[in-house]
């Protein structure tokens, strides 16, 4: 029984966890730019995603190792210090982001300019994971993150054409800006298949002690709770595309992203995506920074880990400390958190290879996942993300340039 | 035995199985004709830093020594000390009788002043 209530609750979290500032700029932007046409980018990108959750947590809970610790044992340091470093760097833009999405969120509620609110959104996040344990940080994450299906209520409240729906699902050729549509594309997937987020559940594993047992509980986890936090992502690419769609309009702030809610929640409209976005956000700058002591704490070999006594993983402590601390640094000098949010996103898919390509490796030893390795299903997926992050990684400099 | 497949790179543990980081190096001899001998593997950032790039070692150490945490770093663990080599690699020696735990314990003395560092 408890078990069941942990599976539920470890869904409902994941739901809560997807939406941060990547998804919700990018499915914004692609649904006001190109309707309902780019719902499959989503999908696939969420069906990558979920798959190397997966495994990420099947390679935690056999060998006890999250993906840090096995990439540098497997591959040695002289492969991971590229990985690892653009990790570190990707961490960072992206907390930058947050931080930055969050103090915009709370800008809307109050009024107060954004530049005042990422110290103290800083600060509380650090107060967060300096007082608290991974339970109540996941929980309480993910749970306040349900507010983010507001997305998903406003979709369905706007009563969208459920053919035009469906036809989003099958990948086509626009008829007009094919360089923006290919740009969108692959910030979906930068913005979707986040390393931070894989690390982040593999550590979530071994914080929780899951063993082979528990391997039923990863599979689900891992789908299920992808899967329905697609769903927040999709809500929110079809408001915008209703909303801003007939008007073919590019949004580039978030304050005009927020008039997406005016036709359905009124004059409550601004406080709640103020709401959604400042909680997704928040929830997200959290776990960004908690994946960055556990990326490096398993790398070098430090004692890690949110549930030990903080003087005992000291160096864990200042690992995720100075993140956030460099992070404010970052923003507090004035930047644009969209402008941000993209070059992580770009950052992200140059990288997607060498994040990828360990994985097929992996999942094949026996001293990674014992007896559980990865069928031809699950190779052939690996095989077929690796091929696509190469050709992403080559065209995502250029599409930067051209589309962004 | 493969050094660098067995040895390199894996977690090492000390006699009371507590973390002691990871092998960051390792130090080979080789005496005019005869075969090499593997003397002690090193822990600590500075013979990682040496492995990128010599450069970066010097870097580390600079660090190091600004923080006055540079002595008898990286740690040398002789090979007579290490007691297995399995998933992690077991010392005969424990945390205590090496330097390796010197920058966690540098970054406790300050931690220790925070409220709630439990």
């Amino acid at each position: 029984m408890k078990k069941l209530f942990n599976l539920a609750l470890g869904i409902v979290t994941s739901i809560g966890g997807f939406v941060e500032v990547g998804s919700i700029s990018t499915s914004v932007q692609a649904g006001a730019e190109f309707g309902f046409s780019l719902l499959w980018a989503i999908a696939a990108a969420s069906l990558f995603l979920a798959a190397l959750a997966e495994m990420a947590g099947r390679v935690a809970a056999v060998s006890k190792r999250s993906i840090a610790a096995a990439v540098r044992e497997r591959f040695g340091f002289h492969f991971q210090v590229i990985p690892l470093g653009a990790e570190v760097m990707i961490d960072t833009l992206l907390l930058t982001a947050e931080l930055g999405g969050a103090a915009i969120a709370v800008k809307m509620l109050t009024g107060i300019g954004f530049q005042w609110w990422v110290l103290p959104l800083g600060l509380v996040a650090w107060l967060v994971l300096w007082f608290g344990n991974f339970t109540v940080i996941e929980n309480g994450v993910g749970l306040l993150g349900i507010v983010t299906l507001s997305f998903v209520v406003a979709a369905w409240r706007l009563h969208p054409d459920m053919g035009p729906i469906a036809r989003g699902f099958v990948p086509s050729v626009p008829h007009h800006d094919l360089t923006r549509y290919a740009f969108l594309v692959v910030s979906i997937v930068g913005a979707t298949v986040s390393p931070y987020l894989l690390n982040f559940y593999a550590s979530g594993a071994i914080e929780e002690k899951w063993t082979p047992q528990d391997l039923w509980i990863n599979r689900l986890t891992a789908w299920c709770g992808m899967g329905f936090g697609s769903t927040v992502a999709m809500g929110c690419l079809v408001t915008a595309a209703i909303v801003f769609g007939p008007q073919h309009l590019k949004v580039d702030t978030y304050e005009q992203a927020a008039q997406m809610f005016v036709p359905v929640y009124g004059r409550w409209a601004v406080a709640l995506f103020a709401l959604s976005l400042g909680i997704g956000c928040f929830g997200a700058a959290v776990e960004i920074a908690l994946n960055a002591g556990y990326a490096l704490g398993q790398a070098f070999g430090w004692t890690w880990g949110i549930d030990k006594e903080r003087r005992d993983v000291s160096r864990f402590v200042a690992a995720f400390s100075l993140m956030l601390l460099l992070a404010v640094a970052i923003a507090i000098n004035g930047f644009d958190p969209l402008r941000v949010t993209l070059i992580s996103v770009a950052l992200t898919v140059v990288i997607m290879p060498l994040v990828v390509l360990p994985f097929l490796v992996l999942m094949n030893e026996e001293e990674y996942v014992g007896r559980h390795t990865s069928g031809p299903l699950g190779n052939g997926l690996l095989a077929t993300l690796t091929v696509l992050g190469a050709l992403m990684a080559i065209v995502v400099i250029p599409l930067e340039i051209f589309g962004g | 035995m493969d050094v660098v497949r067995d040895v390199l790179d894996k977690s090492v543990i000390d006699r009371n199985g507590r973390e002691m980081g990871r092998v960051d190096g390792i130090l080979i001899e080789q005496q005019p004709n005869q075969p090499v001998h593997l003397t002690a593997v090193l822990i600590g950032p500075a013979a990682l830093g040496d492995r990128l790039h010599p450069a970066v070692g010097r870097v580390v150490r600079r660090i190091e020594k600004s923080f006055g945490v540079d002595e008898d770093r990286p740690a040398r663990i002789a090979f007579a000390d290490i007691d297995a080599i399995e998933t992690r690699i077991r010392l005969r020696l424990t945390i205590g009788e090496t330097a390796v735990a010197a920058v966690e314990q540098r970054l406790r003395s300050w931690l220790v002043r925070l409220p709630g560092s439990r």
